[in-house]
C-alpha cells in the first residue's frame, strides 16, 4: 500500500450491479437500472488489484443509470465516505440526519464512526457519476458526523482547490489525508509538495490528460507517488481536471 | 506474556472486531481471538467474508468502547 504505481483506466476493476435478482436489496432502483463501478483498489467483488493507499482503502469511479438507482440504506462503522458528483445529481439520506442533494461539483464527507446508515440514490433519469472515496479514520467510534461543500469549477479554475483536509473552507475529517482539485483550462505546471516527507500522493485524472512526473495519464487514469520530493504535475493545452489526495502512509 | 488483543476492520463497511471484547451477540464470546473464528465466519452487518478484514492498530475515541450491558437487563 506504500508502493508507487500507475492505474490505467481500463486495467481497474469492473463491476456491474443489476437492481433485479441476488443485488436486488443492495441496489436500489427502476428494474432496468443498472449501476456500474471502476475500482482503483481491491472492494468487494474485485480482490485482484491494490489494496488501498496510505490511509484510504476505496476509490470507486461509479455511474448510477436508471431512475431511482444507488444503493438502498445501509450499515457502515468507522470509514470515512466521501463522494464526489461528477454529473447527474445525487440523493444521499443519512442517519446523522441528513437529506442532501447534491449535483456537479458537490460533495460530502460522512464519517460513519460509532455506528451510521446510508442510502444513495440517482432520482433523475440521467445518469449520475460520483466518485466514492473510503479513507479509514484516525480513532475508532468516532462520535458520527457529516459535512458537505461544493468545488466550484469556475471560481476555482486553474488553481488547487483544498476540498477535505485541514484546510481553509476544506471539509474537517479525522484522518491525516487532504482531497485536493485541480481543474485548469489550459496549461500549467504545478509542484504538489507533500505536508510531510512520509506522505503518498494519488493523483486521478477526471477529464483531459496530465503529465504526472514521468507518466502522461489520460481521463480515469491515475497515478500513486510516494516520498519527500514535490509531485509535477504538468496540465494538458486543451485542459485537465484532476482529484489530488495527499494521505500518511 | 500473553499476545496483545488485537483489532480487526472489516474492509466491506467498517465494522469493528475487537478480540478484547468479542461480539457476544454474534455468538463470540469476549477474548475470542481472530484466528479461533471459522474461515467461512462473515461480517453480521455486511456479509464480507472473514478474509477481507484488516488488522488495525488505531485507537478508540474518547469514551469508546461503551462497555457493553448486561445480557437480561429485563426479562425475557
Amino acid at each position: 500500500m506504500n508502493a508507487n504505481f500507475v492505474l490505467r483506466a481500463h486495467a481497474r476493476g469492473f463491476n456491474r450491479f443489476l437492481s433485479t435478482g441476488e443485488s436486488s436489496s443492495y441496489i436500489g432502483g427502476h428494474p432496468d437500472a443498472t449501476l456500474t463501478r471502476h475500482s482503483s483498489f481491491n472492494f468487494g467483488p474485485y480482490q485482484s488489484g491494490l489494496r488501498g493507499f496510505g490511509r484510504l482503502r476505496v476509490f470507486g469511479d461509479e455511474t448510477f443509470s436508471g431512475t431511482g438507482c444507488g444503493y438502498n440504506i445501509h450499515p457502515h462503522h468507522n470509514f470515512i465516505i466521501c463522494a464526489f458528483v461528477l454529473k447527474g445529481q445525487l440523493t444521499h439520506v443519512n442517519t446523522v440526519g441528513n437529506i442532501d442533494q447534491l449535483t456537479e461539483g458537490d460533495y460530502y464527507a460522512f464519517s460513519a464512526g460509532s455506528g451510521g446508515k446510508h442510502c444513495e440514490l440517482n432520482l433523475r433519469h440521467e445518469d449520475a457519476n460520483i466518485l466514492y472515496v473510503w479513507m479509514l479514520p484516525d480513532q475508532l467510534l468516532l462520535p458520527p458526523s457529516y459535512g458537505r461543500a461544493h468545488f466550484d469549477a469556475i471560481a476555482g479554475r486553474n488553481r488547487l482547490v483544498p476540498l477535505v483536509g485541514n484546510a481553509d473552507g476544506a471539509i474537517r475529517v479525522s484522518q491525516d489525508v487532504r482531497i485536493s482539485r485541480l481543474s485548469a483550462d489550459r496549461a500549467l505546471g504545478l509542484d504538489y509538495q507533500p505536508g510531510a516527507a512520509e506522505h503518498g500522493v494519488y493523483v486521478f485524472v477526471v477529464g483531459g490528460e496530465a503529465r504526472v512526473n514521468e507518466e502522461t495519464l489520460q481521463a480515469r487514469d491515475s497515478a500513486g507517488i510516494w516520498g519527500a520530493a514535490p509531485v509535477r504535475i504538468q496540465t494538458d493545452a486543451q485542459g485537465s481536471d484532476l482529484l489530488i489526495i495527499e494521505t500518511a502512509p | 506474556m500473553d499476545e496483545a488483543f488485537k483489532r480487526w476492520l472489516c474492509l466491506g463497511c467498517g465494522f469493528l472486531y475487537d478480540e478484547a471484547l468479542g461480539a457476544p451477540e454474534h455468538g463470540l464470546a469476549p477474548g475470542t481471538r481472530w484466528a479461533d473464528i471459522p474461515d467461512d465466519w462473515r461480517c453480521p452487518d455486511c456479509g464480507t467474508p472473514k478474509r477481507l478484514f484488516e488488522m488495525v492498530e488505531l485507537p478508540y475515541a474518547v469514551g469508546q468502547p461503551v462497555p457493553r450491558t448486561s445480557a437480561g437487563g429485563s426479562a425475557p
